[in-house]
């Protein structure tokens, strides 16, 4: 799913990621770990091509990100759902609808949108609050609508990015809980970044540690350090 | 597309004021546009009329009339230039009729005149305005013609004016058009900064740049449709409201009224340049921000 060898990003001198080489297969599920300016955001924003890096090969579900057009950007990204630590939910649209604008912008049928649209409130356990603006919602809340319109176009790979950077231990316990929920049943590749040692430790599973933009650790059952 | 359009409208009424601002401009160019268009079509139809109907015109002294044969070889040789579309011979008795008719209103000035007072002459029209010279020149020579008159002092005249008028029109509306892509541009250059995280989280979920750009520009086009129909209406209004002073300042001249047909083509044209002006801007100012 994602492929990237010595990969570098540079921003002015400052180096945010220096020769990162790594491999993620189809399916797995991956903590992205590190202290604050350890290169986490700056390696997402990669993934989805928000940012280019500056030298290195990235490829992500077969697409080389060295060399995408910005012409084929949209369609790219509509295989890839993201998650943000500030949720990035636009705030005159109703939970119903900021879930659906993924739908939306691909042009599916109004029939079709409601109908993912209601999965992914069931999936997130936000039927109730669909009709509710963001301002009416709690941070859990608001982190899980931003999840339900992460996944509603069913992607090949979900990002999240410290998803709970705002939220409570109990809130941020739930939110990953979920996430691992999604990813068992659609099978989706997961890559969360993350520095909350505590839901890194308690599930076991892949962490790829990150410190002054270079990767530190790679271990398939790795805690957190 | 309607979902475009929706979004559009809904982005309009929330920022009253900048589409007030955009509206009046985009009127108050296009009110100018169809001003001068109606102006320089007015010009146009007069200088037609002029160029069309009989210019040349050949006096015969008063107490000459010319013999039917003389008639017959100053239209042969008129003719024979190539420059002559329609010769006319006017008797004194139809000169009087004439006088008569012009002056039916006034009985004391149709008593005075009998037909034996006025001139017989000669009503020549010329293919094209160029020739009246030609067809002066010709006439004016023949046995008995005491005076010749042409209007080629009023069709250059109006040739002139008329230039001028499509001269200056053109100049400015097409620098108040710029001024209002520049408006357009900068009013939507505000909404599309102002809603940069929504372009933000649009693209990230994989929206295109048409996508994103759509509202926008159907934004441009609604100011410019809005904008054309209250310059029309405006328009037509001051026309409509002048017509009066019009009909008396071109006594004899029938150019009025204007074709209802005539002035939903200009409601047309002006749509088409509101929208694309609209457009025009929107597109700008979406790409500037997008590319950015």
């Amino acid at each position: 799913m994602v492929i990237a060898q010595n990969l570098t990003k540079k921003f002015g001198s400052l180096s945010a990621l220096e020769d990162i080489s790594l491999t993620i297969d189809p399916g797995e599920f991956v903590f992205l770990t590190g202290a604050s300016g350890s290169g986490k955001t700056t390696l997402i924003r990669l993934l989805i091509r928000d940012l280019k890096a500056d030298s290195g090969q990235l490829s992500v579900n077969k697409h080389d990100l060295m060399i995408l057009p910005s012409g084929k950007l949209p369609l790219f990204r509509r295989d890839i759902g993201t998650v943000f630590q500030d949720f990035k939910l636009l705030l005159d649209r109703n939970v119903s609808e900021n879930i659906a604008l993924p739908l939306e912008v691909r042009g599916v049928k109004e029939a079709d949108v409601q109908n993912a649209v209601k999965i992914a409130l069931e999936m997130v356990g936000l039927t109730s609050k669909s009709t509710a603006f963001p301002a009416q919602l709690s941070g859990g809340e608001l982190q899980r609508v931003g999840l339900a319109r992460a996944i509603v176009g069913r992607p090949k790979l979900l990002l999240a990015d410290e998803p709970t950077g705002n939220l409570d231990p109990k809130t941020a316990g739930g939110i990953v809980r979920l996430i691992k929920e999604i990813h068992g049943h659609l099978k989706t590749t997961v890559i969360m970044a993350t520095h909350n040692s505590e839901i890194v430790n308690h599930y076991s599973l892949r962490v790829i540690s990150l410190d002054k933009g270079k990767v530190t650790k790679d271990n398939k059952e790795g805690k957190y350090d | 597309m309607t979902k475009a359009i929706v979004t559009a409208i809904s982005r309009i009424r929330r920022s009253p004021y900048q589409t007030v601002a955009a509206v009046s401009i985009m009127a108050m160019t296009l009110f100018l546009a169809s001003s001068f268009f109606l102006l320089a079509a007015g010009s146009q139809a007069v200088l037609r009329y002029f160029e069309t109907r009989p210019q040349v015109n050949a006096f015969f002294a008063s107490d000459y009339v010319p013999s039917q044969e003389e008639i017959e070889i100053i239209k042969n040789k008129v003719e024979s230039s190539g420059v002559m579309s329609e010769f006319k011979y006017i008797s004194k008795e139809d000169a009087l009729a004439l006088y008569k008719e012009l002056n039916k209103a006034d009985p004391l000035l149709l008593e005075a005149v009998t037909a034996q007072m006025l001139p017989a002459s000669l009503e020549i029209s010329a293919v094209s305005p160029a020739d009246l010279k030609t067809i002066a020149e010709l006439v004016k020579t023949e046995k008995g013609v005491e005076d010749v008159r042409f209007a080629e002092d009023i069709v250059t005249s109006l040739t002139r004016w008329t230039e001028s008028v499509r001269i200056i029109g053109a100049s400015l509306v097409g620098a108040h058009v710029l001024i209002t892509l520049i408006i357009i541009l900068l009013i939507i250059g505000l909404k599309v900064s102002s809603r940069r995280d929504e372009i933000q989280v649009l693209q990230l979920v994989g929206a295109s740049t048409g996508y994103i750009a759509a509202p926008f520009i159907w934004e441009g086009i609604l100011y410019g449709v809005i904008g054309a129909v209250i310059a029309w209406t405006l328009s037509y209004l001051t026309l409509l409201s002048s017509m009066d002073f019009l009909e008396s300042f071109l006594s004899g001249i029938p150019i009025l009224p204007v074709p209802v047909l005539f002035m939903f083509e200009l409601l047309g044209g002006e749509l088409l340049v509101g929208a694309l002006v609209g457009s025009l801007g929107g597109i700008i100012a979406t790409r500037r921000y997008l590319k950015a």
